[in-house]
């Protein structure tokens, strides 16, 4: 069965035709071509789906493409356009890069929306919260120390 | 030295964290189909039928195919390590299975269809009949005479039996003062990249040609491989590795659904797409580790050990044509590793048994040397009642003895065992530990220190494979100064891109800006065997300095006449070569460039041959494959090493064991850039501790596999993985130009051995004696309840 949606993503409307069936990151990589959102499991446990779904992270393959009708996705091509403020990234992603918070770079998209939210939430994070913000994506590349130096930084440079 | 040496960011970085990285399944072509593949259910059965109708009328379905088919269209994948060649059995693969299946996952048949959801509900539609076998999934009793076979025409499960003998063992039995026997297991886990496997094919009917995108560890053996296969000539055949979302072993070729998908193209004529699922992944994409270790050992009072037995089974899962079963053989062909034990031998029996096939893990079986001999020398320690640490100091090989040949041959090449151990101890405050220790016990809090120790070879090199210990690259400068990097090997998002590109602009003197490097391209890059074993950098790396070496002498030779001085007498830095202490005497590096392309038969560049370009290939030194006196060849030419203190708290009530800290001092040789060597340690220890304590691939009796999403299969959060304190010791390779060594699989080693003593330690007070793992919380609980009840043989959960 298929079915009309319209919706929000990264900022312009858009209109699809979907088979019920379909996941919103098959519908995001598929039909948009936004393969900056990845597919690790897609039983909701590994994060590297994540985008974010009316101001709020998701993971893309627990939701129903159908059911995202009326919704705003944004997703990283859409948040790194976004985030632009100089340069060429945001500074979440330039502190990736500087402590080289990524290795083959698959979770990272999904790490990168995760953090954002994080720090949304709590600016100033302690090292557990920051451990506890990103559980839900698993790196099986960095052992996240990285990650977590990255998050610090960042939180340092927004609170001075 | 402007960039070896230094923490440089990665240089695809900044790419992959604006998710613009192009991995395999990000790609795609018009009309191309989706391949869905159908597995088997049963651990063990006999195909009787497989009934297609229904699945070859279904809307959008371009083909389905059986074993019946491929096996017209096609030939068995050739192995990439054949068992036969070390004197094993062997079995032929075919892309789907002929008429018999072996585990859980075996693939029997394959649709294309015109959409994910039709390729899905026809497979769904495919009948098939078995009929069950018994099934065997414990290596042991796989080995008894009525036991079932996997391989009825082999007449045994024992794929492989190997023997590795040295010195007078009896003797020194005869002579210890202490024999301790002990036996070990190692569960079975997988190196489960978050990117799983994919592959997209196109052949081209008009070109006859064949493309496939492919999410590879090693582009050029795959395309000799799928020549073979398939019956093409390699000329006709490209394979492109684009992005790799991590790799650990898992993606050295060959599986079935590569050549699988390439068969299905070339019979539909449009491209083909298959992209494994996870629960795929965790049934056939590759297992590894699960071993046991038993071992008998002879020591002095003062904790010399004189003498060691080691007997391995090696429980390998179903044959499949990937190398995986080589871990094994690699376990026994490290004992006893960083050990000065001359006296030694190794019993290696490999076994089939009716689950998954392994494939390759980072620590290739010497996670499971690492363990068995951290075990060995805390049992010695225990008995002779010395500190732990102090019973390894005693018995390494000493700093002068390098190189210092092992039993099986493996020639270590240079370190310092002892002080990387000390120094770790010191930057851990192992002397000052144990009364920490005691005041939290009296918080009723139960911390424990461990030490182990673990040595990585590196680079394998297996006569007559493609594991090999060469490497090939091109360094090409273009008229406007720009310099590419073509490489054999490749990069599964482990760095080395920017590690060669940095041995490169150091060479010509280069911007690292202006050099790009590229790989995993079989139309592009000079013939090389890939990545694996941490041989990029120290290997492709070489090769890469060669190359840049020889472009770098003809650049100085056009500078040198344009300055009107000698080469010798020049510098070249960022671009700009200069004359020695003389600042105003200097041209552009492209300059030269580009009068060397565009002035061949001007004065300055006459005398030499035209061009900007070198191929170079470098071949590891110290391998040989001529047995010595003794018979041994040596197979690995690097042997990298850390060691490490891990501290722990376990949670006596539950049995959760936390990893607190994890310190070492390791030693790659020559640091290229300790960003890159550091995130690589940290990212193998957080392996290490997962498969230690959260992974499991478990199988119940009837070889159904109980662990098969990651919601069972539980990888370690950031919540879990301790940020590790790494210090280097550089010791160079006297082997390698740069003094380099393998750098990117240790760290997974260690842990086994360190955490484990860590553990022990920490439940001193119960006595628990720690052989088999994992660690989960509900066996540590039950070791403990086991020790109090005053048995401390170890749970069996
Ligand atoms: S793909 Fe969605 S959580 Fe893994
Ligand atoms: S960088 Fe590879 S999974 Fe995180």
């Amino acid at each position: 069965m298929h079915t009309t949606i319209q919706l929000t993503v990264n900022n312009a409307p858009c209109e699809a035709t979907v088979d019920t069936r379909t996941l919103l990151v098959d519908f995001l990589r598929d039909q948009l071509d936004l393969t900056g959102t990845h597919l690790g499991c897609a039983t909701g446990n590994c994060g590297a789906c994540t985008v974010v779904l009316d101001g709020l992270t998701v993971k893309a393959c627990t939701v129903l493409a159908a059911d995202v009708a009326g919704s705003a996705v944004t997703t990283i091509e859409g948040w790194t356009q976004d985030a632009r403020q100089s340069g060429d990234l945001h500074p979440i992603q330039d502190a990736f890069v500087k402590h080289h918070a990524l290795q083959c770079g698959f979770c990272t998209p999904g790490m990168v929306l995760s953090v954002q939210q994080l720090l949304k939430e709590k600016p100033n994070p302690t090292e557990a919260e920051i451990r506890h913000g990103i559980a839900g994506n698993l790196c099986r590349c960095t052992g996240y120390a990285s990650i977590v130096k990255a998050v610090q930084e960042i939180a340092r440079m927004s609170s001075e | 030295m402007a960039y070896i040496g230094s923490a440089v960011s990665g240089i695809l970085d900044a790419k992959l964290v604006a998710g613009k990285g192009q991995y395999t399944a990000d790609v795609s072509l018009p009309g191309m189909g989706y391949m869905a593949v159908v597995r088997s259910p049963y651990a063990h059965a006999r195909i009787l039928s497989i009934d297609t109708g229904a699945a070859q009328q279904h809307p959008g379905v371009r083909i389905v195919a059986t074993g019946a088919d491929i096996k017209q269209w096609s030939r068995p994948i050739p192995h990439t390590l054949n068992p036969s060649a070390f004197g094993g059995k062997t079995t032929d693969i075919y892309c789907l299975a002929i008429d018999r299946v072996h585990y859980v996952g075996t693939p029997v048949a394959a649709v294309v269809a015109d959409t994910r959801h039709a390729a899905t509900e026809a497979a769904n539609l495919i009948e098939v009949e078995y009929a069950d076998l018994p099934v065997v999934i414990d290596a042991e009793r796989a080995l008894e005479p009525d036991s079932p076979l996997l391989y009825p025409e082999w007449e045994t499960n024992e794929l492989m039996h190997v023997r590795f003998q040295g010195g007078d063992v009896e003797r020194a039995f005869a002579d210890a003062d202490h024999i301790l026997d002990d036996t070990l297991h190692l569960h079975r886990h997988t190196a489960t990249p978050l990117e799983p496997r994919a592959a997209l094919a196109h052949y081209d009917d008009r070109a006859e040609r064949l493309t496939l995108w492919v999410s590879t560890q090693a582009p050029h053996p795959l395309r000799t491989t799928l020549a073979n296969t398939l019956e093409m000539d390699e000329n006709d055949i490209q394979v492109i590795q684009p992005q790799v979302g991590g790799a650990f072993g898992v993606k050295i070729p060959t599986y079935q659904e590569d050549p699988l998908a390439c068969l299905l193209s070339k019979r539909t004529g449009k491209p083909v797409k298959w992209v494994e699922e996870r629960t795929e992944h965790l049934m056939a994409g590759g297992h590894a580790r699960e071993q046991t270790l038993k071992f008998s050992v002879a020591c002095k009072a003062d904790g010399t050990v004189v003498g060691l037995k080691v007997r391995i089974i090696g429980d390998v899962g179903a044959l499949a044509a990937v190398a995986g079963w080589g871990m094994s053989y690699v376990a026994s062909f490290v004992v006893p590793g960083p050990y000065k034990i001359p006296n030694c031998e190794v019993d290696l029996s490999i076994v089939v048994t009716n689950k998954g096939p392994w494939n390759a893990y980072r620590g290739f079986g010497k996670e499971a040397a690492s363990f068995l001999m951290d075990r060995v020398m805390d049992r010695v320690a225990d008995t002779v009642q010395m500190d732990r640490a102090a019973v390894r100091l005693k018995n390494f090989v000493p700093k002068d003895e390098f190189p210092y040949v092992q039993i099986s041959g493996a020639t270590l090449d240079s370190g310092d065992y002892a002080k990387a151990l000390q120094d770790v101890m010191d930057k851990a405050g192992y002397q000052s530990f144990a009364e920490e220790q005691q005041r939290l016990h009296a918080q009723g809090r139960y911390i424990g220190m461990g030490v182990g120790f673990e040595l990585t070879p590196e680079g394998g090199c297996i006569p007559d494979s493609f594991i090999g210990g060469y490497e090939g690259a091109t360094v090409r400068v273009s008229p406007s100064g720009q310099v590419t990097v073509l490489t054999g090997v490749t990069s599964p998002g482990s760095g080395n891109e920017t590690g060669i590109a940095q041995i490169v602009a150091d060479a010509l003197g280069v911007p690292l800006s202006t050099v790009r490097v590229v790989q995993g391209d079989t139309q592009a890059c000079p013939y090389g065997l890939g990545n694996w074993s941490s041989r990029s950098l120290f290997m492709g790396g070489s090769a890469s300095l060669y190359a840049a070496r020889e472009v770098h002498h003809k650049v100085l030779r056009v500078a040198a006449s344009m300055l009107k001085t000698a080469p010798e007498d020049l510098d070249c830095e960022q671009g700009r070569i200069r004359v020695k202490g003389q600042a105003d005497r200097e041209v552009a590096f492209n300059d030269v460039a580009e009068y060397v392309h565009k002035r061949p038969f001007d004065h300055h560049a006459f005398d030499m041959e035209p061009g900007l370009e070198s191929t170079r290939y470098f071949r590891m030194g110290n391998i040989h494959h001529v047995p010595d006196d003794k018979g041994r060849i040596n197979t690995y030419p690097s042997y990298p090493y850390a060691a490490c203190v891990a501290v722990v708290e376990v949670d006596i009530e539950t049995g959760v064991v936390t990893l607190l800290r994890y310190v070492t001092v390791h030693d790659c040789g020559t640091v290229i850039n300790p960003l890159l060597v550091e995130g690589q340690f940290q990212g193998a220890v957080a392996q290490g501790l997962g498969g230690l304590i959260y992974e499991q691939l478990s199988y119940d009796d009837n070889g159904q596999l109980q662990t098969g999403t990651f919601m069972d299969y539980t990888l370690p959060t950031a919540v879990e993985v301790p940020s590790v304190e790494i210090h280097h010791q550089e010791v160079p390779s006297p082997f390698t130009p740069l003094g380099t060594k393998g750098a990117g699989e240790s760290g997974v080693s260690s842990p086994f051995g360190t955490i484990v003593s860590a553990v022990e330690n920490a439940l001193m007070p119960f006595g628990v004696k720690i052989h088999d793992t994992p660690l989960t919380p509900q066996r540590v609980w039950r070791m403990i309840q086991a020790a109090k009840n005053g048995n401390n043989g170890g749970a069996k959960a």
